[in-house]
């Protein structure tokens, strides 16, 4: 399963988002990738939201592999900040 | 004996450095580039200083006054753009033949630290950091009351509290009045500037924490230069304005920008400071 062309991930949309995701992941699913080349703004409902896929996907240990692509350099930051990096997989694409 | 100053004026390199002031009135180490230099020429025996600024001279002219701070004579000359030390001289000897008044003695670009030539604080902000590090040993002066080396190449100012449990590694700077939380993790390479409050916690290795800056709990800086809410990784020179005061803030009030903003633009540019900015 894949998910992109998200402009921003904050306030505004996270709940929404995870919820979404959430719902549509099917019971088989082996990766999850969340596509951030188009994610200009993250904050902490944006991260929070995805700690709770890493939640939901089985804290990295539940079969389902939870893989960030192509942060910018700028949510790496926020990732390093904010020590979240260490929960995800991150890789370039 | 009198010495001509020019202050550099913008550097593309470091230009997120001088949204709030000129490049010679960032905080290092708790004074700024210019008055390192005041008081380097006041112990080599110079009497009289004319600095040269370009950016925001008023800014300059109100931190050094009439000189009499360091017993000097100064006076801060205003210019449309930034002079070569060539131009300058040039400059004052056309201006001691009308005039009568004695040219100086020497001209120098403070685009260095004192005595730290090798050391090019202006070309990355990698290299800023770099001749921050070199600096250390040379700030703790005399003048600097209350100012202790607790540990080798651990020094602390005035009014500082440090809890129990916090760890300080070499080389490591704190100002005064600086607050550091239990359980961080303060250097090697680690400096906070004055009023910095650093919560329970934190990491800060190989950066600086700006003047009055609050790093939230749980935080990291690692390879950065975080001033207020704007974080520079020195190393990837990747710029972040962080979203959410939590985590990273400043704790005085937002310094103005030193560029005018339009009315009719300002909600926009409020709302640009919500959005992560792009590498420089």
């Amino acid at each position: 399963m894949n998910i992109s062309q998200l402009p921003e991930l904050s306030a505004a949309n996270s709940t929404l988002f995870r919820d979404e995701v959430q719902a549509s992941m099917p019971p088989a699913l082996n990766i999850l990738e969340i596509d951030l080349a188009q994610t200009v703004f993250v904050d902490s409902c944006g991260l929070g939201a995805l700690f709770s896929l890493y939640k939901a996907t089985g804290n990295g240990s539940g079969g389902i592999k939870l893989r960030l692509l192509n942060p910018t350099p700028q949510i790496l930051q926020l990732f390093e900040l904010t020590q979240m990096g260490q929960f995800f997989e991150i890789s370039e694409r | 004996m009198k010495t001509l100053l020019i202050c550099p004026s913008h550097r593309p390199a470091v230009a997120r450095l001088t949204d709030a002031r000129p490049l010679v009135l960032v905080p290092i180490l708790g004074k700024c580039l210019l008055e390192y230099w005041l008081e380097h020429l006041v112990a080599q025996g110079v009497r009289e200083v004319q600095v040269i600024a370009s950016d925001r001279p008023d800014r300059v002219r109100e931190l050094v006054g009439d000189g009499s701070r360091w017993g000097l004579r100064l006076d801060v000359s205003p210019e449309s753009y930034e002079l070569t030390p060539a131009e300058a001289r040039a400059r004052c000897a056309s201006q001691a033949r009308i005039t009568g008044v004695t040219p100086p003695d020497d001209i120098v670009l403070i685009d260095h630290l004192p005595g730290l030539d090798q050391s090019p604080l202006l070309e990355s902000y990698d290299a800023w950091f770099q001749a921050l590090l070199a600096w250390l040993p040379h700030a703790c002066t005399s003048d600097r009351i209350g100012r202790r080396e607790i540990s080798p190449g651990v020094w602390v100012g005035l009014h500082s509290r440090i809890t129990a449990g916090a760890q300080l590694h070499a080389p490591c700077w704190i100002g005064e009045n600086v607050f550091v939380g239990p359980d961080t993790v303060i250097g090697p390479g680690a400096i906070l500037e004055d009023r910095a409050f650093v919560e329970t916690g934190s990491h800060i290795v190989q950066s600086v924490v700006g003047p009055e800056t609050f790093v939230g709990e749980l935080t990291r800086i690692e390879q950065s230069l975080a001033h207020g809410d704007l974080l520079i990784n020195w190393k990837t020179h990747s710029i972040l304005i962080v979203p959410d005061a939590f985590l990273l803030s400043s704790l005085g009030e937002r310094p103005p920008l030193d560029r005018p903003v339009k009315r009719a633009w300002a909600p926009l540019t409020s709302l640009r400071h919500l959005i992560p900015r792009q590498q420089e």
